[in-house]
């Protein structure tokens, strides 16, 4: 193959040239009640040509028969003659790797039948529905997916590599009379079916939770002091901030260069945020982007100033700064763009019981549903909240839904604690067309004051 | 190889699925024609019933039927055990999806309308980033069961899809429209000019306060009431006992003015089709009628497990099995010109579009979102863009009592038709 792929890049005729082909074998099993939904092998071979022509532009070209090379990179040169961007585009150089990237998973999951695959989903499946009569239904699953993975490009680089990736969802979904509550959990990472054996207690939290919701009132609307946890944190800071320091969003942009000036105040002093797609066994690491640039760790925001942002080799060129190995597709149909990895706001000093017991009247907010941002704007919803009663955790509320407008939130960051956490959901990140990417998140508890909290 | 008959040897029911399609995309990013895409794709998805236990399996690879088959099998071996039927076949409704003009549809004609776009809205904005997609495509889908059926039809999608984003020191605006059809649109500029009309009534900045007050939800902004109902209507929500329309069929539940169908046999629409996913004619299925509930909409698996039919909503992508789906869903249109509705608005908030659409419990027909585009009327008429708002409800609530919808419909999100929606008392929670 290695072969075949040199020659077809050597035959064309764009100024630069990568081919990125996957071979990829996904295992899946989900209940969803007491019904098995499915248990299902699924087989996806397919690649992508990316070419850019000066002058012109980028031309790209995906396709699931990987017999002629050639042909394909031909189409996507004349693609790239379509394009004719005004300034020429360039890209920031990065080293040639040539790497075979091998992995080693304790127990590989494509050595075990469907049947145990299958057995161990409605183990789970078995908690969530015998917790208690009103969990009427539940969703449970398993995935794996082992993706062999080729980089090559114009320009030397040949990057092999295997990754694996499993992951376990678990949702319960309670009623009594028209009042319906959901929860759920879930766990993934790039490892192998040791990762998801003894993980009972994931769908008995689920189920406990959606219970605990059936009886708790809808939070009243408002402005409050809301302590997040880790995990709410962490989906906080990628989906409000971590999206402005694409660099995608800025580089074209004069106004939003000016917003996202380095250098500007963000948050205070306290305030420390990173991605690094370098660390060891997160979901979102790997040591090579899908361009083939290193990844490393990036500071976004340190002592509560802008300092740096997130990079393919294109926004790097075009602003003159380094490329920070964040360009990703989620698979061959998709031409990389600049994504996040593992986003975290480093660890503080306040700890948990110093947070809360100045709180009068709060909102201690966990985990999250779903977040969703209109640029300074931002909404998320809590997976399930308590009032912060004087200094207290107090009943649960439900339909927590946090709003507001980043640059005046990330300000009102008062307190950052002493309790990092990395969470690894089974869920992604979506940008463009481009859902799920594997992220993680990472924060400790953190204290925001003044969120505006819709409800009744 | 054959893989239907192949596996009908060991299988009660076999259906084999064959997608293939091509398209091209050019993108403008930022105002610059920046890069463009050929795309081609092809899969085989099998589903079997093997000693009454159902299976399925998919590839892409078509050098790996075997495996392909073997997945299936051994799928089956462990999987639900439901006496699904394949149909038989049935003649197709007549519908139009294909347009040998869009087909044939060349790329620099791409690229002129992408230019045509930027010269009606640059001047509204000329400090505006403009993002559009424009693509054209051809795709196959055919169909062979054990039952007999020899399904085989084509669509021809071409899609426009515009994101408008301006950023004005703290204040980001985002606009979003697209176009979707299946037969050339002679009019395929309408959808510009309603964004362009948008954009202008968006350049003045004004505040509401909290109250409570009426609350007009545009074509777009009426998903936001739309979403929890596609949700409760879903028949596998119904049949695992979720939705909060279980054993209300026939009951009215709503206000009177409301009639919502899910109709996948209009000609040109986006979620058209002779046949749903499964080879179930598509048809007309009213689900409210006059705010009476009249069904749900299934596939051939939640159907069976219903005790009811399938209502030919099944869709499926390549990697999964199908489930349900509507197809293209219309609200009909109500009895007063729009002019009027605004007219009588003394103090409200006409709602385009939230932030977190769908998050949140929707299953309860619960929402709260901070509004994303939204206008303020006052007097009868608009008077600037307003944000920093947030509305919340429950959509079986505020649905039973409509105190106006327009006469005028549009499609929106491809394959919704809404008309505008009016609900007399709503909740703003402002932050002043």
């Amino acid at each position: 193959m290695q072969e075949k792929i040199q020659e077809a890049i050597k035959s064309s005729r764009a100024d630069y040239t990568e081919i990125r082909l996957e071979q990829k074998e996904s295992t899946t099993v989900t209940y969803r009640g007491k019904n098995l939904e499915t248990a299902q092998a699924t087989i996806d071979v397919g690649g992508i040509v990316r070419c850019l022509v000066k002058g012109h532009g980028w031309g790209v070209a995906t396709f699931n028969n990987l017999d002629d090379l050639k042909s394909r990179v031909e189409l996507a040169y004349q693609c790239a003659q379509v394009a004719h961007s005004k300034e020429p585009i360039e890209i920031a150089t990065i080293p040639a790797m040539r790497e075979h990237v091998a992995v080693e998973m304790q127990h590989d999951f494509r050595d075990i039948s469907m049947a145990t695959k299958k057995a161990l989903a409605e183990r789970y499946n078995n908690v969530l529905l015998k917790y208690n009569r009103k969990i009427v239904d539940s969703q449970t699953s398993y995935r794996d997916s082992y993706n062999h993975f080729i980089f090559a490009n114009s320009e030397g680089a040949y990057i092999e590599e295997e990754r694996p990736m499993v992951a376990f969802f678990s949702a319960a979904i309670a009623r009594e009379g028209d009042n319906v509550q959901q929860s759920h959990e879930s766990r993934s990472n790039q490892t192998g079916f040791e990762y998801v054996q003894d993980l009972d207690e994931l769908p008995r939290t689920a189920a406990q939770r959606a219970l605990d919701l059936l009886n708790a009132e809808t939070v009243k609307g408002g402005q409050y002091p809301v302590i997040c946890n880790q995990e709410l944190a962490g989906v906080f800071i990628h989906e409000a901030f971590g999206h402005l320091s694409e660099a995608d969003f800025i580089y074209e942009n004069p106004k939003a260069r000016e917003m996202m000036v380095l250098g500007r105040r963000f948050g205070q002093d306290i305030l420390n945020v990173f991605d690094d797609g370098s660390i060891p066994n997160q979901r979102g690491t790997h040591r090579f982007d899908d361009e083939g640039t290193p990844t490393r760790r990036n500071y976004l925001i340190k002592n509560g100033i802008l300092v740096g942002r997130l990079h393919s080799r294109e926004t790097a060129a075009k602003m003159g700064e380094q490329p920070t190995g964040n360009a990703r597709a989620i698979n061959y149909r998709f031409a990389p763009i600049v994504r996040m990895t593992n986003t975290a706001i480093e660890e503080g000093t306040t700890s948990f019981e110093e947070m809360i017991k100045d709180v009068k009247l709060g909102i201690y907010a966990c985990d999250a549903y779903g977040g969703n941002t209109m640029l300074e704007n931002f909404s998320f919803s809590s997976g399930y909240a308590y009032m912060i009663r004087d200094g207290k955790i107090a009943e649960m509320v439900k339909d927590v839904i946090l709003a507001g407008n980043l640059f005046t939130t990330l300000m009102n960051i008062d307190a950052i604690g002493n309790d990092f956490k990395w969470i690894n959901t089974a869920g992604g990140c979506g940008k463009g067309d481009q859902f799920p990417l594997p992220v993680s998140f990472g924060s400790p508890h953190i204290r925001i004051q003044n969120v505006v909290i819709g409800g009744k | 190889m054959d893989i239907l008959k192949q596996l009908q040897t060991q299988a009660e029911q076999v259906e084999v699925v064959k997608i293939q399609s091509e398209s091209t995309t050019v993108e403008y990013e930022a105002n610059l024609l920046k890069s463009s895409k050929v795309e081609q794709t092809q899969g085989v998805a099998v589903r079997v019933v093997r000693k009454g236990r159902l299976g399925f399996a998919a590839s892409s690879d078509e050098h790996a039927l075997d495996r392909l088959v073997a997945n299936a099998l051994e799928s089956a071996a462990y999987g639900d055990k439901i006496p699904l039927e394949f149909p038989a076949p049935v003649p197709p409704p007549a519908v139009k999806t294909y347009d040998p003009k869009i087909a044939e549809f060349p790329i620099p004609r791409l690229v002129e309308i992408g230019q045509e776009i930027l010269d009606i809205l640059l001047p509204i904005e000329p400090e505006a980033r403009i993002n559009i997609a424009l693509n054209r495509g051809v795709n196959q889908f055919s169909l062979r069961n054990q039952a007999g059926a020899e399904i085989a039809f084509q669509r021809s999608p071409l899609s426009i899809s515009i994101e408008l984003s301006s950023v004005k020191e703290d204040d980001i605006l985002i606009l979003y429209d697209m176009l979707g059809t299946t037969i050339w649109e002679e009019n395929y500029i309408g959808f510009v000019h309603r964004l362009a009309d948008k954009l202008k009534l968006s350049k003045k900045l004004t505040r509401v306060h909290s109250g409570h007050m009426p609350v007009l939800f545009s074509p777009s902004g009426g998903l936001v009431l739309g979403l929890p109902l596609m949700v409760g209507l879903d028949g596998k929500n119904v049949f695992t006992g979720i939705s909060p329309l279980i054993g209300k069929l026939g009951s009215e539940l709503f206000d009177s003015k409301l009639t919502l169908v899910d109709d996948g046999t209009l000609d040109g629409k986006f979620g058209s089709a002779p046949y749903d996913d499964e080879g179930v004619a598509h048809r007309r299925n009213a689900l409210i009628e006059k705010g009476v509930l009249k069904g749900f909409y299934y596939d051939l698996k939640t159907a069976l497990q219903s005790g009811t039919e399938s209502t030919g909503n099944a869709a499926r992508g390549l990697f999964n099995p199908p489930s349900p789906s509507v197809t293209n869903l219309v609200v009909e249109p109500g009895q007063t010109p729009l002019a009027e509705i605004i007219g009588g608005i003394e103090n409200g908030v006409l709602v385009e579009d939230v932030l977190g659409l769908g998050q949140g419990n929707i299953l309860s027909g619960a929402f709260s979102n901070p509004l994303g585009l939204a206008f303020k009327i006052e007097k009868g008429e608009i008077v600037g863009r307003v944000k920093n708002a947030s509305i919340a409800g429950n959509v079986y609530d505020l649905l039973k009592d409509v105190a106006a919808i327009s006469r005028e419909t549009q499609w929106v999100f491809n394959n919704l038709s809404m008309p505008y929606m009016l609900l007399s008392d709503m909740n703003v929670v402002a932050k002043e």
